[in-house]
């Protein structure tokens, strides 16, 4: 399994700096990466290469962690300090100011912006009972975020089974499937219909009855997939906020930005002819009602024909999908190349990423950071269908 | 003649090492090192005006994802600062070689934004900036404004249909009253007035007479917030940022021939563009108020005929001063609040669901017997609005008012 990752890159995230200049010019890194590259393998002390199993991003870092041997952390990007030892790591978490770690006996919370000897947070776990252990940002009777007081209580009724914590709101998953949403609603990321902001964890009703089986959430948008065990299942619900075109709808400042740019193209001068702005004017009132600028209710994506979606990751304002015909489809803010069409495009429109296509290798996962994706991925040959 | 560069490097600090980069920590550090990175691209002859302007970028992205994280209210003022800096930066890039017109406008709208939405930096630099810029662009285009006079005077002379005002509604009018009546007589007592020859002074009715050529001479440039469609009750409301040139071509003159309603309401375009503020000046009467008077909010409402603003009230005492142009305004007593059916939700809960000049009486009964006041303001104008005194504004034609918000 070979990791690669595009998009944002101005600490070296994805790929490291080709040289370090000593008097530290301002950066020699490539800041956008549009194409997928695959990440450089790492290397332990005894010459073996790391193998990484889960990856997961910030906004300047990226943390991998390993999945054979010696269970470590390896953290990319902007300078961070951890003195922490990360041996025997079973899941890590990080966000722009803090990388939690959790151990079979214990989980601890580093501040990644001061040289603590300590944990800003920790506590003590008892040795979980199922062989997954514990799934961050969940923790034993609640869940950690990256400002004090750190750790919130969940109510055990809820039986938690994954949470994504997005910009303002968190996602919360549970065994039975129910998604309930809480924090910052102002652009219809909770899903409850309206704009209001809720304090403690409300089921999304109008998914109620769909037991979904995995969760995301970006910056003002959620999303989740149905359970393909129990439904028509392997479908995609999103909501919230669809500025850039990162829930995959008609976007009105994606469609105004192309209609600028094919009208520079072309050499119109807008203020010349009276006409062309009427023209304008008139295409955008006739794409009128199809605009959607926020969903504040989940709506069914239809991301591909009769394909089932397996993952699905978010960024801050785009978003990410693995299908399981092993296609990866990205969507949104394409601004830093994170949507990895060799472009710096956005997008209101699910797109393949002909990348693995042409590669002739099969993606099997996909974590976005906040302005980039990285992405799993083997090759066709090695794959059992 | 000094190039734009070396006029903007004079208002820089004169090196890296005084130039000031402090945030709280609420800023995290990987945010200050591309600020840094962006610092030392500034004084650094090397780096091409491309990666400028793509660290600038990389600040304003970051810090608008923080600007948009919740209510304004919220918005922690370290993260307006950073996205001021943005713009600086971002300015800096643009500047660097002659530009050309479409980009010293770019830059100008890189500099109204920081001042919208930032906040104040390195001794409000941007508004420096911004001046040194308008200066360059009016050194390049006298003569565009030229053609648009024609047009004006064409709009201008369709008269508005002025609505008659019942002897028993009007609101009183009384001409230069002194502090003490006006205390004793309007403001104690919480009762609305139109005070007349109070603003006869102001440039902005004599020496500058304001007009859309003056404004557009003064202004045309500069980015402004605008409020598109009929009422922000309405569903497809929203908010844009044009340039006070595209407002008055597309929501005045109506050049593409739209007939969607725009209007540049309750802005602070005086703190925005100082020359404005001169135009103006500070009511006496606010001095009776319990507040300093530099805590006087002042907001510009320039628009087309047919702008209303539906029944609301506001927290403060209201000037609202009548320049160009004029209005219907009608009010309501706060003692009658419950015959105005205000809205529920907290986001509207200050403003009525009635249409006033055309009621739903099935809806809202009670509103066909509430007392009322009413006027047409005219230039020269000032209507007092006591605070929390329900009041509706439509314009009956081109028109230009300054609101005064006082305690």
């Amino acid at each position: 399994m070979r990791w690669f990752g595009f998009g944002f890159n101005a600490f070296g995230q994805i790929c490291a700096q080709k040289e370090k200049s000593d008097e530290g010019e301002a950066n020699t890194t490539e800041v956008k990466i549009i194409s997928p590259t695959e990440l450089s393998t790492t290397v332990d002390g005894s010459g073996c290469s790391f193998k990484t199993r889960k990856i997961q991003a910030s906004w300047s870092r990226r943390v991998s962690l390993r999945g054979d041997g010696d269970r470590c952390v390896f953290l990319a990007g902007f300078k961070s300090f951890p003195s922490a030892e990360s041996s025997g790591c079973t899941d890590a978490f990080i966000s722009e100011s803090h990388l939690t770690l959790a151990f079979q006996d214990r989980i601890e919370t580093w501040n990644l912006q001061e040289e603590d000897k300590t944990p800003s947070w920790n506590m003590e776990i008892s040795a979980q009972p199922e062989s997954s252990g514990v799934n961050l940002p969940l923790a034993p009777g609640g869940y950690i975020t990256s400002k004090p007081p750190f750790y919130y209580h969940l109510s055990a009724q809820l039986k938690a089974k994954s949470l994504a914590l997005g910009g303002g709101h968190a996602v919360l998953l549970t065994a039975a499937g129910d998604v309930y949403t809480w924090g910052l609603g102002s652009h219809g990321q909770l899903g409850h219909g309206g704009l209001a902001s809720e304090e403690k964890p409300r089921v999304v009703e109008a998914l109620c009855g769909m037991p979904m089986s995995s969760v995301a959430s970006g910056g003002w948008h959620s999303a989740c997939i149905s359970d393909i065990f129990l439904t028509e299942g392997g479908d995609l619900y999103v909501w919230g906020w669809n500025e850039s075109g990162q829930l995959g709808l008609p976007s009105r400042g994606l469609w105004r930005a192309s209609q600028h740019k094919s009208s520079q193209q072309s050499g119109e001068k807008p203020e010349e002819s009276g006409t062309s702005l009427d023209g304008e004017q008139q295409e955008e009132d006739k794409h009128e009602e199809v605009f959607i600028s926020i969903q504040a209710f989940p709506a069914l994506l239809d991301v591909s024909q009769s394909c089932e979606i397996q993952k699905v990751s978010c960024g801050s304002r785009h978003t990410a999908v693995v299908t399981n015909t092993g296609d990866l489809y990205t969507w949104g803010w394409g601004e830093y190349g994170q949507l990895g069409h060799q472009t710096l495009m956005s997008s209101d429109e699910p797109q393949r990423v002909e990348f693995f296509k042409d590669e002739q290798m099969r993606v099997i996962d996909v974590v976005c950071g906040t302005w980039n994706t990285f992405a799993a991925a083997i090759k066709k040959d090695d794959a059992y269908s | 003649m000094a190039s734009l560069w070396s006029k903007i490097s004079a208002v820089l600090p004169a090196s890296e090492a005084d130039f000031p980069l402090q945030f709280s920590d609420t800023v995290q550090q990987s945010v200050v090192e591309v600020l840094k990175w962006c610092r030392r691209q500034l004084y650094s002859g090397a780096t091409s005006p491309g990666q400028a302007a793509l660290n600038a970028q990389i600040v304003l992205d970051v810090s608008w994802e923080k600007l948009n994280m919740g209510t304004w209210r919220h918005v922690d003022k370290e993260w307006r600062r950073v996205y001021s800096y943005g713009c600086l930066f971002k300015v800096a890039a643009l500047c660097h070689e002659d530009p050309l017109v479409e980009r010293l406008l770019q830059a100008v709208r890189t500099c109204d934004l920081g001042l919208l939405m930032g906040a104040a930096i390195m001794d409000d630099i941007l508004q420096v900036i911004v001046r040194i810029l308008q200066s360059e662009i009016r050194r390049s285009g006298e003569e565009e404004h030229q053609r648009d006079r024609a047009e004006v005077k064409r709009i201008k002379t369709e008269s508005p249909h002025i609505p008659e005002i019942k002897d028993e509604c009007a609101v009183p009018r009384i001409k230069c009253p002194s502090l003490e009546t006006f205390k004793t007589s309007f403001l104690i007592p919480l009762r609305p007035v139109i005070l007349e020859g109070i603003i006869d002074h102001w440039p902005a009715l004599n020496k500058h007479p304001w007009s859309v050529e003056y404004l557009r001479s003064v202004a045309g440039c500069r980015t402004v917030p605008v409020e598109v469609g009929s009422r922000y009750t309405d569903e497809n409301w929203s908010q844009t940022l044009l340039t006070v040139d595209e407002f008055i071509d597309k929501y005045i003159l109506k050049k593409d021939g739209g007939n969607v309603s725009g209007y540049l309401a309750q802005h602070q375009l005086f703190e925005q563009v100082p020359e404005l503020k001169e135009d103006i000046r500070l009511p006496d009467y606010c001095c009776l108020g319990e507040r300093d008077e530099d805590e006087v909010t002042v907001n510009a409402w320039f628009g087309p005929g047919g702008t209303v603003s539906p029944l609301h009230q506001d927290p403060q005492h209201n000037f609202l001063a009548q320049v160009v142009g004029s209005k219907y305004i009608r009010l309501y007593s706060p003692e009658d609040t419950d015959r105005l059916y205000p809205h529920q939700s907290q986001l509207l809960h200050n403003t009525s669901q009635v249409e006033v000049e055309s009621p739903d009486f099935e809806r809202f009964p009670e509103f066909a017997v509430a007392p009322y006041l009413e006027c047409v303001l005219w230039p020269g104008d000032v209507l007092f609005i006591p605070v929390r005194h329900w009041h509706y504004v439509r314009s009956l034609e081109l028109s230009f008012s300054v609101s005064f918000w006082w305690s």
